[in-house]
């Protein structure tokens, strides 16, 4: 239990890492690729909806100590997407690689649109707009992009067997 | 892919973890002074890890932009060297007014944005949230760096200093959505704000003290003299791109482009 803690807390040092470091510097269309949104997709994917809201939640704030936006938007936007991703993928009668880069895509979406709306709704200016609807498209594929590796090192973490159910 | 029907239940769990984060998005709305000091360790403890990524991946960085961007890199110098030259001739031509210029700001005890002492810094990442525009340089507190300070790069206005820790600190870009300068045009000096738009590189300029000005093509804008104004007057901060006056309209539709870069920034600097 012990080892497994650790483990999940090396990957969010990790990504949270990735993410303020080299990830910054590789937009694609004005998007770069959310790497804790992804690791939430991956907790819930393989915990279930609960875990993957409260791993959404903590990972959220990690990030948000490092954004310009309010603190805590991240957090929510993750929670939810833990939570949705979660009791989305319980409802799959089987799982394969392909349906962990669909779920990192459908991330992307529900979380990129949770902190459009909430930041919008908590007064942050210019959230609410078109161009924040290219990002998310775009972002969301990003997502899908880095899914596999990110995945395998999710895995790692909660040491659960890799690719379980095919 | 299949599905199988399931009742999907409501987890109470989430309504807790919403409700927290509501209550912190509301406090730090409000300036809540022990988020910001957690913010700031935070950004303190991982800054000296993301220092050696950074140190680590630059040059990697650097180096492929070269190989890609070879021939761009090439053209650039060489529309610089021209440049440079046309510049170094109409700063002849403008010494002479430079200097009487000069005389009539002692005379009147006016702040000029060359009286600013300022802090240079390199530019080692930007944003890591795709709903802000923000990069972070390499210095911070130790070296003076405060919240709120302006920073500018060789030719105009970049932004101003958002979030600061040690020795890293978070510039946020004039083009973001919610940033306002107040500035003056060029020809009539008639002010207005300069706004960042969603999602562009361009800006809006709006609330002209006249809407009946006549704006040109080209036309620079520069930080006004206000009081209690946060820029210094007189830095550079877009140019204009284009103008109309809509039917109906008050005012009209000017839309600015930074003169700086802002997609490209290597070094700045930070104004004390």
């Amino acid at each position: 239990m012990m080892q497994r803690r650790l483990r999940v807390l090396l990957l969010v040092f990790s990504l949270v890492i990735l993410q303020t470091t080299i990830f910054t510097h590789l937009h694609v269309f004005g998007a770069i690729p959310d790497l804790l949104l992804v690791a939430t997709v991956a907790v819930a994917y393989n915990e279930g909806p609960q875990t993957g809201a409260l791993f959404g939640f903590f990972s959220g704030l990690v990030l948000d100590l490092f954004l310009v936006s309010p603190f805590g938007l991240s957090a929510i936007s993750n929670s939810v997407t833990g939570w949705a991703i979660g009791t989305f993928q319980a409802g799959m009668a089987f799982q394969t690689r392909r349906t962990q880069v669909f779920l990192a895509a459908l991330g992307g979406v529900i979380g990129g649109t949770v902190f459009m709306v909430v930041g919008g709704v908590v007064g942050v200016a210019g959230y609410l707009s078109l161009y924040s609807v290219q990002v998310i498209v775009a972002g969301s594929i990003w997502d899908a992009v880095v899914s596999v590796p990110i995945f395998m090192f999710v895995h790692w973490a909660l040491m659960t067997e890799h690719l379980r159910r095919y | 892919m299949a599905f199988v029907k399931r009742n999907v239940r409501w987890q109470p769990i989430l309504v807790v973890l919403l409700v927290a984060a509501l209550l912190l998005v509301a406090l730090d709305q409000r300036g809540s002074g022990p988020i910001t000091a957690v913010k700031r360790v935070a950004r303190e403890v991982i800054s000296p890890v993301q220092n050696g990524v950074n140190s680590v991946f630059n040059p990697v960085r650097d180096l492929f932009d070269g190989v890609i961007n070879y021939g761009q890199l090439r053209d650039r110098n060489l529309d610089l060297k021209r440049k440079n030259e046309v510049l170094q001739g109409k700063l002849l031509r403008e010494r002479a007014v430079g200097s009487k210029v000069g005389e009539l700001e002692k005379l009147l005890d006016l702040p000029t944005f060359e009286d600013a002492t300022g802090v240079a810094a390199r530019v080692v990442g930007g944003s890591p949230s795709n709903f802000e525009r923000t990069v972070s340089i390499n210095k911070g507190t130790s070296s003076g760096i405060q919240v709120g300070q302006p920073v500018v790069a060789g030719a105009g206005l970049v932004g101003k200093v958002t979030a600061v820790s040690r020795t890293v600190s978070t510039v946020t870009l004039i083009n973001s959505s919610g940033f306002g300068v107040g500035v003056r045009l060029e020809n009539s000096n008639e002010q207005g704000i300069a706004e960042g738009k969603s999602g562009e590189n361009q800006m809006k300029l709006s609330f002209l003290t006249d809407v009946k000005i006549v704006v040109k093509k080209g036309e620079l804008t520069f930080t006004s003299a206000t009081t209690d104004a946060v820029f210094p007057p007189d830095i550079p901060v877009a140019r204009v791109v284009s103008s109309q006056k809509l039917a109906g309209a008050l005012e009209p539709t000017v839309i600015l482009e930074p003169v700086v870069n802002l997609d490209d920034l290597t070094y700045v600097k930070v104004l004390r």
